[in-house]
């Protein structure tokens, strides 16, 4: 399949030999891979009958095998990242277990299964008092010992230090601890269970778990300890606390588009310099094609109704970009857009699971891609790019769709974002499939190759737009409450919203987002058909194709001119309604038309290539 | 000119003909008061328009995830207890799942719950008797393979049952087979992961399975809508009252849920509410409004989708003697609240977990490994 997607149970490749549990561990090292705790969690469950065995073959005892799982598990858990290919998770994991039971078969030694805390007591002494029965207490000193020992030392690399004596510290600190104190370590860390689940598993009050979490918390991410505890390991980056901001580049209001994903697309690759017209991008994305509607009234949450993992991957993949995700959904929130959401995992609000993400990317001279929800009115929820943070001040720079010289979030903000949804161009694909540095952008060659190369795009976009435009369910949520119309019989659900009466009114806000997102997007369909590299009868039907678009695009631009893009509650008259109605009618009847061209277009541009 | 007080109601309903009416007979007895609608798309905008310097007085959301949240709504017992007769007339089902710690959030609205549905016609047409109260899952599979009608290529032109994927259906027979999802507490270890649940899960399975009586997902089907291809449709009053609306009243029956070996009467509920914020200036005069939409106007439940809240509204719309609608009423005595109500990991992992319940009945995923592992979404 390519860049597009027209329905929302898209068939993953089927690999005769892989069995579902196969596939089912590599979607889920896949998603572990990229920062998902909940996935490991699953992962964990799913695999750790199998590791016990491993571990048991191997050291022919039960209790030394537990001692192993745990190690194996927490350096699975620290060192996901590090996984390039997701479907050798078990093969992965296994040469782990094997690591840690040689190891541990050549250790031996008094401390083979169980030391305790006063083994740790460090032999010098830095004068701090520490509570050796708290494991908080414990595990903060021994982090800041392992960043002073980091700091002292000029001649290894800090991070390398510091990782290592850390992973150690944790590693084992973890079997220093009770089955209990090791149990809610992993309930929290590992299944992301909140306080009072751990405290009701463990017949503890709430109080004692969530006082232990959160100083551990705090304690944690003033040393730097976050990026160790599930995420991936940040290539070049510095313990000490710092600040960066990335320049970027102009961007016009000419190159701008409603569709935020992909405006803050084109600026993404801009700042790595690999300009793409606007135009381009809506195209080869299908969005300048696309219309999507509430069943329910005018909401405008169809406009955001696609899957988002998939549609960033393909299209940043299709540019030639190799990209890292970061999802997920708050429990404890309600979450906007809900079917588009509705299959992120549930994490916690936590800093250390999203900043590291941040800070990695932005020192690689990268910006992320960024859901935010807290976008100035009358936006509700938009995409925008961060491209700066700052420790000291625990906030990150980013930009915003109302706010030209950008804002600034908190740290705070970012990990409490309902919506979780961060990407992150890693670098480019070479022909063999592998990465390499996300900048500076190869350019790119013209010539016979690069011209059919835009040919088949061409093509592929305008297939689309055709099928599309004929697809009346092109998304469909698996919440069942939730359902939108798309393609051509989007105008009509629409048009039957203008018209449902006083007691089903149009909403009024979403009204005014929707025109003034779709009168952008048929721009851009007029402008990308202009461009197609077509010559002969099917270039001249594109163009017609196009014209139709610029009227289609003419009607929704005056009907938003008649209800603004603004915070409203009013209730629109009748007439009003109608007004409407009658425009959408208009822009309909275009948008037939250019579909029909496209269609002819599409027979020409066949015959052409026969010839 | 006396002084107009503004009440402003944010409703995330886009019908809004019910409110409409309930505002014009309102705004009659009350000349002094306004009240003005707003929508919101979401339970987020809800809650943005809630957190926002120009929060309404009050908000009807459709679900129950707002109306857990701490300070968000006034308790509206001190006000239901000062209408006489009011406590009593509420119906206890509802009030059991409403009341939490002693406190009424909100007047619930759009109450529904399931039975099923059965083609009278259908069940004709076949020479079989109509299932009948205390009727048992084992009856319902062997009813539905007499009902599903399938050509040469396997292709169905008639279910035996309609049901979709979706944990919260499933909830219902799980809880008839005395297990649980969620615990009280929240938790779902020990109470998922156990025989009861598990066994019910099995049963769910094997209906699509071994009994093959419910489209898969994506099976291919000339079954047609669920009013046209299927005997038994496991239905909500939406379903159900649509129906009505259309006319095909005399050709559906109802009976209750089939028992599980289990042998508790028990049923889920789907419900929102109506509540009066925190941040209201005018809490009486919301109250005085929410009573007047909610709790006095029985036309409103004439030609219904959903249940009342009141006895007497039932009574008073004729709802109570309805020969199908009845029966929903009589239900309300069984509801126990689901676990997407107590947890809310839970419930936003819903269609991770139905994913999961589709790779049970596609891929035949082991049941009880799956429902152990369901232990990590709550």
């Amino acid at each position: 399949m390519g860049v597009y997607e027209t329905n929302g149970a898209a068939a993953i490749p089927s690999e005769s030999r892989e069995t579902a549990e196969d596939r089912r561990s590599r979607v889920l090292a896949e998603r572990a891979r990229q920062g998902d705790t909940e996935a490991f969690g699953e992962l964990i469950e799913q695999h750790r009958h199998r590791v016990k065995g491993w571990a048991e073959r191997m050291t022919g005892d039960p209790h030394m095998a537990d001692d192993i799982v745990q190690d194996a598990l927490i350096r699975a858990f620290l060192h996901i990242g590090t996984l390039h290919d997701s479907s050798r998770f078990l093969s992965w994991l296994h040469r782990i277990v094997q690591n840690q039971a040689y190891m541990r078969l050549r250790r031996g030694g008094p401390y083979r299964k169980e030391k305790p805390f006063a083994a740790f007591r460090p032999s010098e002494t830095d004068g701090a008092h520490i509570e050796w029965n708290d494991l908080d207490d414990v595990l903060f000193h021994l982090t800041r010992s392992a960043s002073k020992a980091a700091a002292d030392d000029e001649h290894d690399p800090a991070e390398h230090l510091m990782r290592k004596e850390l992973y150690e510290t944790i590693h084992a600190l973890l079997h220093c601890l009770s089955n209990k104190e090791r149990g809610i370590f992993e309930a929290y860390f590992f299944r992301q269970l909140s306080p009072d689940e751990i405290a009701s598993m463990y017949r503890t009050t709430t109080g004692t778990v969530y006082t232990y979490i959160h100083r551990s918390r705090r304690k944690l991410r003033s040393e730097q300890i976050r990026a160790s505890l599930g995420l991936q390991p940040e290539k070049g980056g510095s313990t000490l606390v710092k600040s960066k901001r990335l320049e970027l580049p102009a961007w016009p209001p000419h190159a701008s588009a409603s569709i935020t994903l992909i405006d803050r697309i084109g600026l993404m690759l801009a700042a790595l310099g690999d300009e793409h017209e606007t135009a381009e991008l809506m195209g080869l994305s299908g969005f300048a094609f696309r219309m999507q509607i509430s069943d329910r009234t005018t909401f405008a949450d169809g406009i955001y109704m696609f899957d988002w993992r998939k549609t960033v991957q393909q299209l940043l993949g299709r540019l030639g970009y190799e990209t890292t995700l970061l999802c997920g959904q708050l429990s404890d929130s309600p979450v906007p857009l809900l079917g588009a959401v509705e299959r992120f995992p549930v994490v916690l609000p936590i800093e250390e699971a999203v900043i590291p993400f941040i800070r990695k990317y932005i020192d690689q001279g990268a910006t992320v891609l960024y859901f935010d929800t807290t976008v100035s009115r009358p936006y509700v929820h938009e995409w925008s790019l961060i491209y700066g943070y700052d420790d000291e001040e625990q906030a990150v720079r980013l930009t915003d769709v109302m706010k030209p010289g950008g804002k600034t979030l908190a740290y705070e903000d970012i990990a409490s974002n309902p919506v979780r949804f961060l990407a992150a161009i890693d670098g480019r694909r070479n022909m063999d499939g592998a990465s390499g540095p996300a900048s500076p952008a190869i350019p790119r060659k013209p010539g016979a190759a690069a011209v059919r190369r835009r040919r088949i795009d061409a093509e592929q976009a305008i297939r689309f737009a055709i099928d599309y435009s004929k697809n009346r369910w092109a998304y469909c949520p698996m919440t069942t409450y939730l359902s939108y119309t798309t393609g051509l019989a989007a105008y009509e659900r629409w048009i039957e919203h203008l018209r449902g009466g006083p007691d089903k009114p149009p909403n009024r806000y979403g009204l005014g987002q929707l025109a003034a997102v779709y009168a952008n997007t048929r721009t851009y369909a007029a402008h990308y058909l202009r461009t197609v590299p077509f010559e002969g009868e099917a270039m001249r039907l594109a163009l017609l194709a196009s014209e139709a678009y610029e009227q289609a695009g003419e009607a929704l631009a005056e009907l938003s001119a008649a209800v603004p893009f603004v915070r409203a509650a009013s209730v629109m008259t009748a007439e009003q309604c109608e007004a409407c109605a009658t425009l959408l009618e208009q822009a309909r009847t275009f948008e037939a038309a250019a579909i029909e061209y496209l269609e002819k277009t599409i027979h020409y541009a066949e015959k052409e290539q026969l010839l | 000119m006396s002084h107009i007080t503004e009440i402003r109601y944010l409703t995330e309903f886009q019908n809004l003909n019910n409110i409409n009416d309930a505002i014009a007979s309102f705004e009659r007895e009350h000349p002094d008061v306004r009240v003005i609608v707003e929508q919101a798309t979401d339970h987020y905008e809800a809650l943005q328009a809630f957190n926002s310097d120009e929060a309404p007085d009050i908000i009807e959301s459709g679900g129950w995830s707002l109306f857990n949240r701490p300070g968000m709504f006034v308790n509206l017992l001190p006000y239901v207890n000062e209408v006489p007769g009011l406590r009593e007339d509420l119906n206890p089902g509802i009030m059991r799942i409403a009341c939490k710690d002693g406190t009424l959030p909100g007047l619930p609205v759009d109450v529904s719950v399931p039975l099923i549905l059965y083609d009278k016609e259908k069940f004709d047409r076949a020479g079989l008797p109509y299932p009948t109260e205390g009727w048992t899952w084992d009856d319902m599979m062997a009813l539905g393979e007499k009902l599903t009608i399938r050509n040469e290529r396997g292709v169905a032109s008639q279910f035996g049952l309609g049901i979709g994927v979706d944990i919260e259906f499933f909830e219902p027979f799980i809880m008839r087979n005395g297990g649980r999802l969620i615990a009280p507490d929240g938790t779902a270890r020990g109470s998922v992961d156990q025989p009861a649940a598990i066994e019910a899960f099995r049963k769910v399975t094997e209906a699509y399975r071994v009994h093959q009586i419910i489209r898969k997902p994506e099976e291919p089907s000339e079954a047609g809508e669920l009013h046209e291809g299927f005997a038994m449709i496991f239905s909500f009053t939406w379903f159900t009252g649509g129906c009505l609306d259309h006319g095909l009243g005399d050709r559906f029956g109802v009976v209750g849920l089939p028992n599980m070996p289990g042998g508790q009467l028990a049923n889920m509920i789907y419900m929102g509410a109506a509540g009066i914020t925190s941040k209201s200036r005018n809490p009486r005069l919301a109250w005085e409004f929410l009573n007047h939409y909610n709790l006095r106007r029985p036309d409103a439940f004439r030609s219904a989708r959903t249940l009342p809240i009141t006895r007497s509204l039932a009574e008073q719309s004729g709802m109570a003697e309805h020969p199908i609608w009845s029966r929903y009423i009589q239900e309300l005595d069984h509801v126990q609240i689901s676990g997407f109500y107590i947890n809310e990991k839970w419930n936003a992992s819903r269609q991770l977990i139905n994913e999961e319940i589709n790779r049970m009945i596609l891929e035949g995923a082991d049941v009880a490994q799956t429902l152990r592992s369901w232990t990590r979404f709550a």
